[in-house]
Order: structure tokens, then C-alpha cells, then sequence
């Protein structure tokens, strides 16, 4: 299993579903909610407030702290008394130096094309197979579903070694195969997508079937198109999955040139030694692609948090 | 951490564009075929040899040195560094890689790492032939090292150095303790049984006003073990590990060797709670006059002392004997090495090794005698103050499971932290020291 | 697959229903399952059962030995026992704060757009960000931490090397790095609790606490086992920061099971033994989610 799972973390499992309508509907004034939330009482404001804002510089700090870091010359960053503000002012060595050396573009066009691959196979696989188990009948459809669904319980951690031993086998290991295929197993995606094409009305098809249309293009043309939200919010969620997943990744790829992005740059050391200026801006250059894109995105990053996360129990 | 809620006015659009990237981009990478395996980078240049390490810092700098100054003994071919993390990390990747057969061609490991290594088939043997071809012979090497090259007749490793843990000083402080002979060297006879060992610490924290000698171990996964076997062997005692277990040691000796060394951390004369780098700040800072260290802290030190003295680890328990590792090069396992290939790996190494003087600044003893023998090398101080070390050198016991970097390392060095700092019992240390060798001999070996 | 009641044309029906369009369409998940979930399932299991090493040697079969093994294997019950120490350390404040954040963005404060930014960001950074990051952090001597504890007058840690604060620092790095999860599913359940709810009790004339207490917070009951579920399971999985952070040190205090599974298989050799201690994870990993599942069903009814 795989990537949406994201295996990195520890907030993933989908389960179980809830109602949810996230952030769906069009936004209220700010004012109704507060007031039905918190009431019209001005010290309620102010301390809701305050807290917030406290809690958000909390946790902002930590990324502050590395891209100030990494504005700094490496003499400045290990300096213990001017830890603050740097001595000798702000420099933008320490990027010009990690994207030089080059490995870390190469990781990040790896963790890319991984993570791209790995959706796009994922999704559409996913997505036949939830319309299989939704819309048509074959033998051990049922048995087989059910199998899919239990294996949601298996914790990709506990495959690590089995799959080396697999791409071993197979010739496989430090190839862009090896890291990509076990990734695209993804039974809870099957089972969102299944529940989410039960969800869909059949008339749509009824007629096309009456048109005249197979089962490929009442897939392709009539539900696929009915799906795109949904099918953007698992998409989503397998992409963030694979760009971070780290376990599987560090496993089977042993050439740098073939790192992710995360792998590379914990595995991978300078000869020159540590060096925390640069090391931070190594951070802050891989932080960068999806922190971006989540600022452009928000509402559709959310929302496929919110729909995916669950697992559409 | 700027910017503005974009795309919220249209939503539909921006996320249709999306969507057509990504699955654009998947498309592109499917037809490009890397789904065929065909990524891997072993396609890089032929005449590129691909080296992996775990230097890092001053090591990382000098080895980058080297091939520089070897590029004139190796015409047309380029080495290409990949570092890694030192230790436990180093050796898994280097381990993993070779299992797989695209490992790198050529791959630093310390000796004491070929017991796990050349039995298992992940490193294949070297073609002294050829080597010879580039002027390298086995009469290079000292047979102390070189006979921990071979199994069952087969050269595995080609040694880069010998580094071994020895002691290094501030000369002021040694010499107003009265610990220097008249030649400036360390007066080794001060330091040789465990209570003289003792006394000279109490002197050195009199001369240096502060602390007497520094070991850094708190929480490090091989320092206790490094100073332990070192000591051990110096008894004489014996340390055989058949197969299978149990192990053959003394244990009073061991309990001995601990003793000796809770005594040293005691608090009093000399620091107790240094963890690694807290050891060589106390050191660099002139806390102490004294530390007990790899040499491959030399630069380190000299940095902060550019006087600053060294000599081999003084005998303690009758037996000349020194702990030490070694850098070698090693041949990750290949299905079917390319012949030209692997002849352009053996020139690139001897290149490499003829260029040793420049390790030598280091402080690592070059393996390759040639560079040793030269007055260059004779003029490097103080590392022509420890080279003796080489004669007396004790690696780790050849079994799959120890080694630089080794969870075995690891383990005995946990044990004897309790002993040293939370005062668990000599015996019972060298006991429970046993106790987990024996779990290690049981468990059945990968070869 | 064919009946042995032989029909007509017993071939064809047969064949049909064997390439039947619906098994097509499953086809292509169900291979690459077979392939990358059923087979190293089964292949895990046939190696827990062998000596299986990672080198040239033969594998041979051992029975159960290697089972028999990690159950008398000191530093496997260690492993274990972290990782359940790390969920219990990790689950509390990853729901708790979670839920913190959720109903304090949730009032419709202004500056919706930075919050969810603030509290969501660090679930974007790849682990080897977070690794990078928080061991700069938590550098003793230059780390941002300790130097705003010194400020503070207040003592400072050697936080990923002192056995006794390490397996504290890595939880608190998790809460900082995963909250931002947790918080987006209680925002989106937030939005479904129904307006009229609080309309009614505005009329009543109940206050911010009496509304929060009354309303939200029984609103939120179902949600919160949902995400205390998945978080256990989550938290049980615990390999990547902790491995980057600390590599399971100091003294291997913090190595929880996963990164044992990994010491053991590649670290040191022992594929087989790695795949047995695999087996003994899966089954708490079934017992948790089993133990959570009859009291989820307990609850409902």
C-alpha cells in the first residue's frame, strides 16, 4: 500500500467516514459566525485572538528561524553570540551554493516525476477498479472487494522488507520502477472512489447505455467527467503522499542520482561537513514547491485533506 | 510567507490546469519509459569512476585534495564523490547497495567491516595483477593490516590508513607536570600502569589548573568500546569468538579494564559526563591538558593548539597494543563487472594511494609504506610521533557483526557507559559485556 | 471455472465471464495488488521462516526459530514498547491541540487565510525537511530553542541526546509537523454543525463557554474517535523522524519497532529475522485497530 496512505506520517489511515461538507459552501460574513460562535462580548474577541495569534507565530517561528538561518553566511549561523542577527548581514550564498552543486534540482525533478507517476497511475487504477466493484459484475467481486478493503489494515512499513527482497529479485532496486510500483497500491483510494460512484445518480449512464455506449465510455466520458472534484481531492492527497514519503523511497534507492527529494537530502552529506547555513537553505529550497503550490491551492488542498483524509467512511 | 488567497474566484479553471499538468507530466514520464528501469545513472560516463565515502569535514576537503593531485596517474578518468553519513548509515546504504548490484565502483569501508563484507559476497576481490600493473604491491603494505585484506586467499580491501585512537596534549601543561622527556615527546613510562595512569592525570589537572585528561563517550555509539579493546588487548587476555559462541574472554581482565577506566571519568581529576563533543570542546578550550582520542581529530586540535603533541595510547597493562581501524577501498559486488571498467578503478585507486602524503596532513597513517618512508612524511609532526602506533595496532575481532559503525560497537559501548557513569560494578559490566557477545555469536551468520 | 455440469458451448460462457468487462476494469489494481500487496505479503511470511540474509547465502528454512527469537529478544520489546510510548506521547496533544486550533480558526476570526497557512504549513514538509530543520533547532549550543531558553532565565535541554528529554523532543517535532492534519478534519467537521443549534441557544441567551460546551463540543464527539483512531494507527507507524532525528539514540531509547524491523533486516543482514519482527508489528497494529474498532462499534450502539 502506498503513498496515500503517506507512510511518512503520523496522521494518515483512512477509516471511516464522516459527513462532511468542507468548506464547500460560499463564505459567510466573518461577523455572522463569530457571533454565533463566540457571542458579541469584546473580551471573548480579543482573547480568541490573542491565543491565535500567539499560536500561530509558535508555529510559524520554526520556519522563520530556517529561512533566517539560511540567509546568513556559514560563519554567522555557527556564531553563538550574535545568534539573532547576524554579523555580517544578510547573504544569498547559501542558496547560490546548494543549487549549484546540483544534486538538489536533480532530487527535486526525482521527487517529481515519482510523485506525478505514481498519481497518475494511481488514480486511474483506482478509479477502474472503484468502478468495477460500483458498476458491473464479475465473479469474486465481492470476495475480491472484500480483500481490498482489509488490506487497508496493512501498514506499508511491514512490506519494506519484503518488497527489497522483491526488487531484488527482480533486478529492479535503484531503478525509477522500483520506487514508483509499490506506491501505487492504494486499496483505500479504491474504496473511496467505489463509494464515490455509488453516490452518483444512474440515469446519466442509462441513457448513454441506451446510445449505445460500453462500459469504457460510460467510464470515460459520462462518470470520470461527473468526478472530476473528487478525483482532484484523491489525486491531491497521492501526490502530497508520494512527494513526502520518505521509507520506501530511502529503501530502495541506494544512487543518488535516483534520490527523492526528502532522501537525498538527509542521506547525501557536504565533504566540506555540516555546515548549517547551507543546510537550511537545502531545507528551505525543497520546502518551497509545496508550500507555493499550497498557497495558490488552499481551498482545493483542504478540501482533499478533508473528503480523502477519512478514507470516506 | 506572503501572497494572497489566489484562484479562489475561479476555482474550476486553476484546477483543471492542475490536473492537466500533473497528468501531462505523469504521461510524459510513463512514455519516457523510466517505468522500464532504465534511470539508474550507471549509464554516467564511462570514463567516470564512482567513489562513495563518509568523509565529511576536514577528511571530506583533503580527500577532494587527492584526486586532484592523482588526476596526472590516471589519464581520462574522472572520480566522482558521493559522501554519506558516517557509520551505522554509511554501511547499510554501502551493504544495501552492493546486494543489489548497482552499487558504486569503488566504496570506502573500514577494515575492521570486511568480516562482514567478504564472506557474504557484497564486495567482490581485487585483481592484484593489475594492481601491481599501476605500482601497487602487497610488499607496500605492513602485514599487520594487509592480513586483514584477505579471505580465503583473496585480497578484498586495499587499505588507504590506519587510524588509530591514541592520546594527544597540550605540551605546556605535560611539561610543568613533568610528564615530557628531554626530546619533547610524551614521557610514555608516566603513564604505564593503571595507577601511574592515574597519578600523571592528578598532575596534569595540578599543572593545567583545571582538569587532568578528557574522554568523550557520553551517548557515543563507539568511543567506550574503542578505549576498552584497546586496553583489553594490552592485558594479554583472550578474546575468541567462535562461531556460534560462547565467547572465549577473561572476564577478571575485563572487569579490570573498566575498573581502570571508571577511574579515569572519575569527576574529580578529570571530567566525567563529557559526551563526544563536549570531550573535544574541553580539550580545544584548555579544561583539560590531556585527551584520549582518534588522531583523526589531529586538525581539530591544531586548530586550537598549533603545537599541540601527540603520541600513541601509552601501554596501561604490560602488553604494547593500540586500538585502531582502517580506511579501505572495497569493490561493491557487481553480476558482470565491466573489464575496462574495473581496470580503470584499480588505475584510479593506485592513483589515489600514491597521492597519501596528502592524508597524511590529517593525521591518518598512510597505508601505503612508500609515503611513509619519505622525509616529507618524517617532517610531519606530530604525526611522526604516533606512527609507531601502526606496529601495535589491534582492530576489532573479525566477526560478521563487528566493525566500525556496528550495532556490536554500539552495544558494548551502552554497557560500559553504565559503568562509567552510573556506577554498574566492574565485574558485573564485564559480565553483562559477555552476556550480550554471546546473544551477537548466537545469532546466525549472513554468510 | 467452467461448470462440470457440461452446458452446449461449456468454453464460452465461461470465457466470458472470465473476461468479463467488469474484471477487466478491476484488472489492472488487481495485478499490481497481487503483485506488491499479496505477494510480499506471503513472501514476508516464507521469510520470516528462513535465515534469509542479505548477501549471496542460501536461504534455508528455520521453522519458527526466528519467532521464538523476538519473543525472548530484550532490544525487540524495548523497540515495541517506544513506539507505544511515542502514540501515547504523540496522540493526546495531536488531537487535543488539533481541536485547540480547529475551534479557535472555526469563530471566523479575521485572518482565516493565515491561520490555516500557519497551523497546515508544516504538514506539507517532506520529513527530511523536518529533520533538517528541528536537529538545527534543537542544536544545543546554537539552536533556536535553547537560545530562547537562555534568554528566558530558563534551563536548557540537550534535547535529542539526553535520554530522558530525546523521546519527548521527537513527539513534540511530530505535533508541530502533523497537528495541522488533524486540525483540517475537525475545521471541516466544524462546518457541518448546523447554524440553527447556535441561533437557538443565542435566544436562550447562553454565553461563549455555554455554546461551546453545549453545542460544539458534543457536535464534535464522533469526529474526535474517528481522528484519535486514525492517529494511533498513525503514530504506531513511527519510523521517518524518528530515524532522521535521533536514529533511534540516544542509546537507542527512541528506536521505535519500525526502525528495528530496519536494523535488524539491513543493518544487520537478517532479512528473515527482520521479516518475523514485521509479522509481530502487523499483529499489534490488527489487535489496535480490532481493539478500536469493537469500541467505536460499542459507542454507536
Amino acid at each position: 500500500m502506498t503513498s496515500t496512505e503517506t507512510p511518512v506520517r503520523t496522521s494518515s489511515a483512512p477509516r471511516r467516514a464522516v459527513p462532511v461538507r468542507p468548506f464547500g459552501r460560499p463564505p459567510r460574513p466573518a461577523r455572522t459566525r463569530t457571533n454565533l460562535t463566540l457571542g458579541a462580548g469584546r473580551t471573548t474577541r480579543v482573547l480568541a485572538l490573542t491565543v491565535l495569534a500567539i499560536g500561530a507565530v509558535v508555529w510559524l517561528l520554526p520556519m522563520a528561524w530556517a529561512v533566517l538561518t539560511a540567509l546568513k553566511s556559514d560563519q554567522d549561523a555557527s556564531d553563538p553570540l550574535h545568534w539573532l542577527w547576524p554579523e555580517h548581514g544578510f547573504t544569498l550564498k547559501a542558496f547560490s551554493t546548494v543549487w549549484e552543486r546540483g544534486d538538489l534540482p536533480l532530487w527535486m525533478l526525482n521527487s517529481f516525476l515519482i510523485a506525478a507517476a505514481v498519481t497518475v497511475v494511481t488514480v486511474l487504477v483506482s478509479a477502474m477498479a472503484g468502478y468495477a466493484f460500483s458498476r458491473t459484475l464479475f465473479a469474486g467481486r465481492r470476495w475480491l472487494f472484500v480483500l481490498t478493503v482489509a488490506a487497508v489494515l496493512v501498514p506499508p512499513q511491514i512490506l519494506i522488507v519484503p518488497w527489497f527482497q522483491q526488487m531484488l529479485t527482480l533486478h529492479l532496486l535503484d531503478t525509477y520502477a522500483a520506487v514508483i510500483l509499490p506506491q501505487t497500491v492504494a486499496p483505500v483510494m479504491v474504496f473511496i472512489l467505489k463509494k464515490h460512484f455509488d453516490s452518483l445518480p444512474r440515469e446519466l449512464e442509462e441513457a448513454a447505455r441506451i446510445d449505445g455506449a460500453g462500459h469504457w465510455r460510460i467510464f470515460w466520458s459520462v462518470l470520470l467527467p461527473l468526478s472530476r472534484p473528487m478525483l482532484a481531492a484523491v489525486a491531491i492527497f497521492v501526490f502530497i503522499g508520494a512527494w513526502n514519503n520518505f521509507l520506501w523511497p530511502f529503501v530502495s534507492t541506494s544512487d543518488p542520482s535516483l534520490m527523492t527529494l526528502p532522501v537525498g537530502i538527509t542521506s547525501v552529506k557536504d565533504a566540506y561537513g555540516v555546515q548549517y547555513a547551507q543546510s537550511m537553505a537545502s531545507a528551505v529550497l525543497a520546502a518551497l514547491p509545496l508550500v507555493v503550490v499550497f498557497m495558490f491551492f488552499q481551498r482545493h488542498i483542504v478540501k482533499s485533506v478533508a473528503t480523502t483524509g477519512l478514507g470516506g467512511q | 510567507m506572503t501572497g494572497t488567497p489566489a484562484s479562489v474566484g475561479r476555482p474550476a479553471l486553476t484546477r483543471r490546469r492542475a490536473l492537466t499538468a500533473a497528468l501531462g507530466a505523469g504521461a510524459a514520464v510513463l512514455g519516457a519509459g523510466a517505468l522500464s528501469g532504465c534511470g539508474s545513472a550507471l549509464a554516467a560516463g564511462d570514463s567516470t569512476v564512482r567513489l562513495w565515502d563518509l568523509f565529511s569535514g576536514a577528511d571530506g576537503g583533503l580527500l577532494n585534495d587527492m584526486v586532484r593531485e592523482a588526476r596526472p596517474d590516471m589519464p581520462g578518468t574522472r572520480i566522482e564523490r558521493t559522501v554519506l553519513e558516517w557509520g551505522t548509515p554509511y554501511y547499510t546504504k554501502l551493504a544495501m547497495a552492493s546486494a543489489g548490484g548497482r552499487g558504486p565502483d569503488v566504496a570506502i569501508a573500514h577494515m575492521s567491516r570486511l568480516a562482514g563484507y567478504a564472506p557474504t559476497g557484497l564486495v567482490d576481490p581485487w585483481d592484484l595483477d593489475l594492481l601491481a600493473e599501476f605500482g601497487v604491491r602487497k610488499s607496500d603494505f605492513a602485514d599487520a593490516v594487509w592480513s586483514r585484506t584477505q579471505y580465503e586467499g583473496r585480497t578484498y580491501a586495499i587499505p588507504l590508513d590506519t587510524h588509530p585512537f591514541i592520546v594527544f596534549f597540550h605540551p605546556e601543561p605535560v611539561k610543568k607536570a613533568g610528564l615530557l622527556t628531554k626530546d619533547g615527546t610524551l614521557d610514555a613510562d608516566a603513564f604505564s600502569s593503571p595507577d601511574t595512569f592515574l597519578a600523571a592525570g592528578r598532575e596534569l589537572a595540578k599543572a593545567s589548573g583545571k582538569q587532568g585528561i578528557a574522554f568523550g563517550y557520553a551517548t557515543d555509539t563507539a568511543q567506550g568500546w574503542r578505549l576498552f579493546y584497546g586496553l583489553y588487548r594490552q592485558t594479554g587476555g583472550a578474546f575468541t569468538l567462535p562461531a556460534g559462541g560462547p565467547a572465549e574472554v577473561d572476564v577478571d581482565r575485563m572487569a579490570e579494564v573498566i575498573a581502570f577506566m571508571a577511574k579515569l571519568v572519575d569527576g574529580r581529576t578529570n571530567p566525567k559526563r563529557l559526551d563526544y563533543a563536549a570531550g573535544l570542546a574541553s580539550f580545544t578550550n584548555g579544561q583539560t591538558a590531556m585527551i584520549l582520542s582518534g588522531e583523526w581529530e589531529l586538525g581539530t586540535f591544531r586548530a586550537a593548539d598549533k603545537n599541540v603533541g601527540a603520541a600513541p595510547m601509552p601501554t596501561v597493562f604490560g602488553t604494547p597494543a593500540v586500538y585502531a581501524d582502517s580506511h579501505s577501498f572495497v569493490l561493491p559486488h557487481r553480476e558482470h563487472p565491466d573489464e575496462d571498467h574495473r581496470r580503470r578503478t584499480h588505475q584510479a585507486i593506485a592513483a589515489l594511494l600514491k597521492a597519501g602524503q596528502i592524508w597524511a596532513t590529517a593525521g591518518h597513517i598512510p597505508a601505503y609504506e612508500p609515503i611513509t618512508r619519505t622525509p616529507e612524511y618524517a617532517a610531519l609532526l606530530p604525526q611522526e610521533h604516533y606512527k609507531s602506533a601502526a606496529d601495535h595496532v589491534v582492530l576489532d575481532p573479525a566477526v560478521w557483526f563487528a566493525g566500525a559503525g556496528s550495532d556490536f560497537q554500539n552495544a558494548m559501548s551502552q554497557v560500559l557507559q553504565q559503568a562509567l557513569l552510573d556506577g554498574l560494578a566492574p565485574d558485573r559490566a564485564a559480565r553483562a559485556m559477555v552476556r550480550r557477545l554471546n546473544t551477537f555469536l548466537a545469532k546466525p551468520s549472513p554468510a | 471455472m467452467s461448470s462440470p455440469h457440461a452446458s452446449p458451448r461449456p468454453g464460452l460462457p465461461a470465457l466470458r465471464r472470465l473476461f468479463s468487462p467488469g474484471l477487466l476494469f478491476a484488472l489492472p489494481f488487481l495485478v499490481l495488488f497481487a503483485v506488491f500487496m499479496v505477494w510480499p505479503l506471503g513472501q514476508g511470511l516464507w521469510m520470516s521462516l528462513t535465515d534469509r540474509a542479505l548477501s549471496a547465502h542460501a536461504p534455508s528454512f528455520i521453522g519458527l526459530d526466528n519467532f521464538t527469537e523476538a519473543f525472548r529478544d530484550a532490544e525487540m520489546w524495548r523497540a515495541l514498547g517506544h513506539t507505544v510510548w511515542f502514540t501515547v506521547l504523540s496522540t493526546v496533544p495531536l488531537v487535543v491541540v488539533a481541536l485547540g486550533m480547529a475551534l479557535l480558526v472555526h469563530t471566523g476570526l479575521p485572518g482565516q487565510w493565515v491561520w490555516r497557512l500557519a497551523f497546515f504549513a508544516p504538514y506539507l514538509l517532506p520529513v527530511g525537511v523536518v529533520g533538517l530543520l528541528w536537529i538545527w533547532l534543537y542544536q544545543p549550543d546554537l539552536g533556536l530553542y535553547n537560545h530562547l531558553l537562555d534568554a528566558l532565565g530558563l534551563t536548557q535541554y540537550a534535547w535529542l541526546s539526553d535520554e530522558s528529554v530525546a523521546m519527548w523532543a521527537i513527539a513534540l517535532t511530530t505535533l508541530w509537523w502533523t497537528v495541522g492534519f488533524n486540525f483540517l478534519l475537525y475545521l471541516a467537521a466544524l462546518q457541518s454543525v448546523p447554524d440553527h443549534l447556535y441561533e437557538a441557544a443565542a435566544i436562550d441567551g447562553a454565553g461563549a463557554w455555554r455554546r461551546l460546551w453545549s453545542i460544539t463540543l458534543p457536535q464534535l464527539s464522533r469526529i474526535t474517535v474517528v481522528i484519535t483512531v486514525l492517529q494511533v494507527l498513525a503514530s504506531l507507524k513511527v519510523f521517518d523522524q524518528v530515524y532522521l532525528m535521533t536514529k533511534g539514540g540516544p542509546n537507542n531509547s527512541t528506536r521505535p519497532v519500525v526502525e528495528y524491523v530496519y536494523d535488524v533486516g539491513f543493518t544487520g543482514y537478517r532479512l528473515g529475522y527482520a521479516s518475523a519482527i514485521s509479522y509481530i508489528f502487523f499483529a499489534l497494529v490488527v489487535l489496535a485497530s480490532a481493539a478500536q474498532f469493537f469500541a467505536l462499534r460499542r459507542r454507536e450502539k
